[in-house]
């Protein structure tokens, strides 16, 4: 090896990488898999139940996230953070419904590359509606002075405002599960994932119940939007790079599946956290190969009905 | 004025404003003799990790244009510009740059922001014999191992930035337990090789290094590590929107309280985006408009245009990116052609003195030898702006930071 400054060293002799101090910080480490995957759970959520509804590819549903972060940020720089989380979902609802019934209504019927193709093409005029309007900088708000600090739990400290992020979800999956399997709404959500043509020949006004669960799903990918500034920054991109992941997660999971949105989100979550501890270099990657591998095996998703039954 | 080399997205409106314009002039000039032109290509991100980066060297290119062009252009040739969007991605950079070589015949590519483009960009460049002016790229590959004959970079890279660091970061940090976050790609391992090998053999420990990819957006993970490590330095070797999430993110698990941070290079962007979490973080910048246009007229000029224009001062990016064009017209004008032959034999080994302190092009690798700052960021109440956000430490002179020619890994072609 040549002498002088630039001895490319290939191994870090120093750096502690045993298998005890990798272990050392795996509760932590599981703590922090388990929080982020709740982030990707919330964020799939309104994109399985859209999918499992109206057999709709949602690719503009990472825009409603962008949208509710920036009428987040926008809100809570005048009113506080809780205003912005109540004018997101509100404000991202209204968006919804109304790209509902101008465009995407007439594209139900039609196959998955039109629709595509179509929320697809709303997703970057957003994306660029959102960059004419506050320009391209990255922007951030703040976590309030309250909830800035961190918490110890014992094993790890760790941000309150993360915690409270993760309970706010947790609450969030349990209201809309409720809804869904509880309400008369749900119940004509469930049976149009079904047969959608059956419920609507019995009376089911599947049109209105289309139009909530969209405003629904959308208005979930808003919240998280907003509630999420103060822990990522924004960007009129934003709403892209979580539109991939969340993808993974349902086709993880199985699409249209509940649950499975949530077993995804949690299981990529704690795959890419534990790749960060053991291989941080493969951490972006192990998603994909995570869904690779259940595309093999189990085509239709972890927890998601063969085409046999959809059909 | 400004041909857009891909005609999408936001700059569509841009580019057909401009597009009309160039029509209104070109119809008077059909009465006067027609305008020679001459085109380069502006290769940025406008959007991705590094966008803000590449937004605000945009900013600086089209004044230097703009500028240039109302005083006669370089050599009576007015200046047209493509700009292509590379998406801070490698592949991007490329395709936009050969585009604006073969469709637009630019004779000359500039641009930068995430130095994986900056290098591509440049063997591209070399390939097809077009002399590539790189701007915002800090990776030492840029003009050490992977340098070009027609590729010229004026920006600090990382050897410089850990060596001017190398007597503050033993003084202020001490040579305890160091543990890095560093972006995955050849400028965060240049800085991360640079720093350990300035301060292993004073006695500091590296515990851990954590590569990430570029555009990470949660750090959580990395974090979690460090909190569980208990360094008494957190690197973060991060740029652009990255570093912004990662500092807050790591303020957030209250490591900018128990931990000193050292973010290697920043611009005033990233300070304005982490806010107080930047306080007393140190860094280093070749250039920082508060301090520059204090001390030098030159400086004083451009960013009192800059902030007239765009109503904020210029990153030091976009510094980078005003006085590259400059060193370019001078070159051409110097060698009397657009020869790239020509204009290289008059580049190397140039001294001049533009916006800083005096500086030349080193012949042997093209890299070019001007100073570096290292600097102390202030809390947000201490700034009159949000762009000024840090003290000066240091001024180092760039010969006695750079990689010694003789210790340098760049074989340079001979065309």
């Amino acid at each position: 090896m040549e002498a002088g400054p630039f001895v490319r060293r290939t191994t870090r002799e120093n750096e502690d990488t045993t298998i005890d101090a990798i272990l050392s910080q795996l509760p932590g480490q599981l703590l922090d898999g388990f929080i982020r995957g709740l982030v990707y759970v919330a964020i799939a959520l309104g994109l399985t139940i859209v999918f499992g509804m109206l057999r709709l590819v949602n690719f503009a549903h990472g825009a409603f996230y962008a949208i509710g972060a920036y009428v987040g940020l926008v809100v809570a720089e005048k009113l506080g953070l809780a205003a912005g989380l109540i004018a997101a979902p509100i404000a991202v609802a209204f968006f919804a419904v109304v790209f509902d019934r101008i465009l995407l209504r007439r594209f139900y019927s039609k196959e998955p590359t039109s629709q595509i193709l179509v929320t697809f093409g709303v997703a970057i005029v957003v994306q660029e509606t959102l960059r004419l309007i506050f320009g391209g900088t990255t922007r951030s708000f703040p976590i309030p002075a309250a909830l800035a600090g961190s918490f110890n739990l014992g094993f790890t400290q760790y941000p309150t405002y993360r915690l409270l992020f993760a309970i706010g979800i947790v609450l969030l999956i349990v209201a809309v599960y409720l809804f869904i399997e509880r309400t008369d709404y749900g119940l004509i959500v469930r049976a149009g994932i079904r047969d959608r043509t059956m419920v609507q020949l019995l009376g089911g006004n599947v049109k209105l119940a289309s139009t909530i669960i969209f405003a629904l799903g959308a208005s979930l990918a808003g919240l998280v939007g907003a509630a999420a500034s103060p822990i990522y920054s924004v960007d009129p991109n934003t709403g892209f790079s979580f539109l991939i992941p969340s993808f993974v997660v349902v086709v993880i999971g199985g699409l249209g599946s509940f649950w499975g949105a949530v077993l995804g989100g949690l299981l990529v979550g704690e795959l890419q956290s534990v790749a960060t501890l053991a291989l941080p270099a493969a951490s972006d990657v192990i998603i994909y190969i995570a869904m690779a591998i259940v595309l093999l095996v189990k085509p239709s998703g972890l927890l998601g009905e063969s085409e046999m039954i959809r059909g | 004025m400004f041909n857009q080399a891909k005609p999408s997205r936001g700059q569509f409106v841009v580019g057909g404003a401009a597009g009309a314009a160039v029509a209104a002039f070109s119809s008077v000039n059909v009465i006067a003799a027609p305008m020679k032109k001459v085109v380069i290509g502006l290769d940025v991100p406008q959007t991705g990790p590094y966008s803000d980066q590449g937004q605000d060297q945009l900013r600086a290119y089209k004044l230097a244009i703009e500028e240039i062009n109302a005083k006669g252009g370089v050599m009576g040739m007015q200046i047209e510009a493509s700009v292509g969007d590379d998406q801070t991605k490698a592949p991007v950079a490329v395709e936009n740059a050969r585009r604006m070589i073969e469709r637009d015949g630019a004779v000359m590519i500039t641009g930068g922001s995430s130095s994986a483009t900056a290098v591509a960009v440049s063997g591209l460049c070399q390939e097809k014999k077009t002399i590539f002016m790189a701007t915002l790229t800090h990776s030492n590959a840029t003009t050490d191992e992977s340098c070009h004959y027609h590729t010229f970079r004026r920006y600090n890279n990382a050897y410089m930035s850990a060596h001017a660091m190398a007597k503050t970061l033993l003084t202020k940090y001490g040579t305890g337990k160091w543990f890095h976050i560093t972006a995955d790609y050849t400028w965060g391992h240049s800085v991360y090789e640079s720093l350990t090998e300035v301060l292993e053999p004073k006695g500091a420990k590296t515990i851990k290094n954590v590569l990430l990819p570029l555009g990470t957006t949660d750090f959580s993970s990395a974090l979690s590590q460090a909190q569980a490590a208990k360094p008494d330095v957190l690197v973060i070797t991060e740029f652009g929107k990255d570093m912004v999430n990662a500092v807050n993110q790591a303020a957030q698990f209250g490591l900018t309280k128990s931990t000193k941070i050292l973010v290697p290079l920043a611009d005033e962007y990233m300070a304005k985006g982490a806010g107080d979490n930047f306080d007393n973080v140190v860094t280093t910048a070749p250039f920082y408009w508060q301090y520059h246009a204090a001390k030098y007229p030159a400086a004083k000029k451009f960013v009192d245009a800059f902030m007239k224009r765009y109503g904020a001062p210029p990153s030091n990016g976009a510094e980078c990116a005003y006085t590259n064009i400059y060193q370019w017209k001078e070159g051409v004008e110097r060698s009397g052609s657009l020869d790239p032959k020509k204009f290289i034999e008059k580049m190397e080994g140039h001294k001049f003195t533009a916006t800083k302190e005096p500086e030349y092009w080193r012949a042997s690798d093209h890299q070019g030898i001007n100073s570096c700052l290292v600097l102390e960021g202030v809390p947000v109440k201490d700034r009159a702006n949000p762009y000024a956000f840090a003290k000066v430490l240091e001024v180092h002179d760039g010969e006695s930071v750079s990689i010694p020619a003789a210790s340098s890994k760049c074989k340079i072609e001979s065309a």
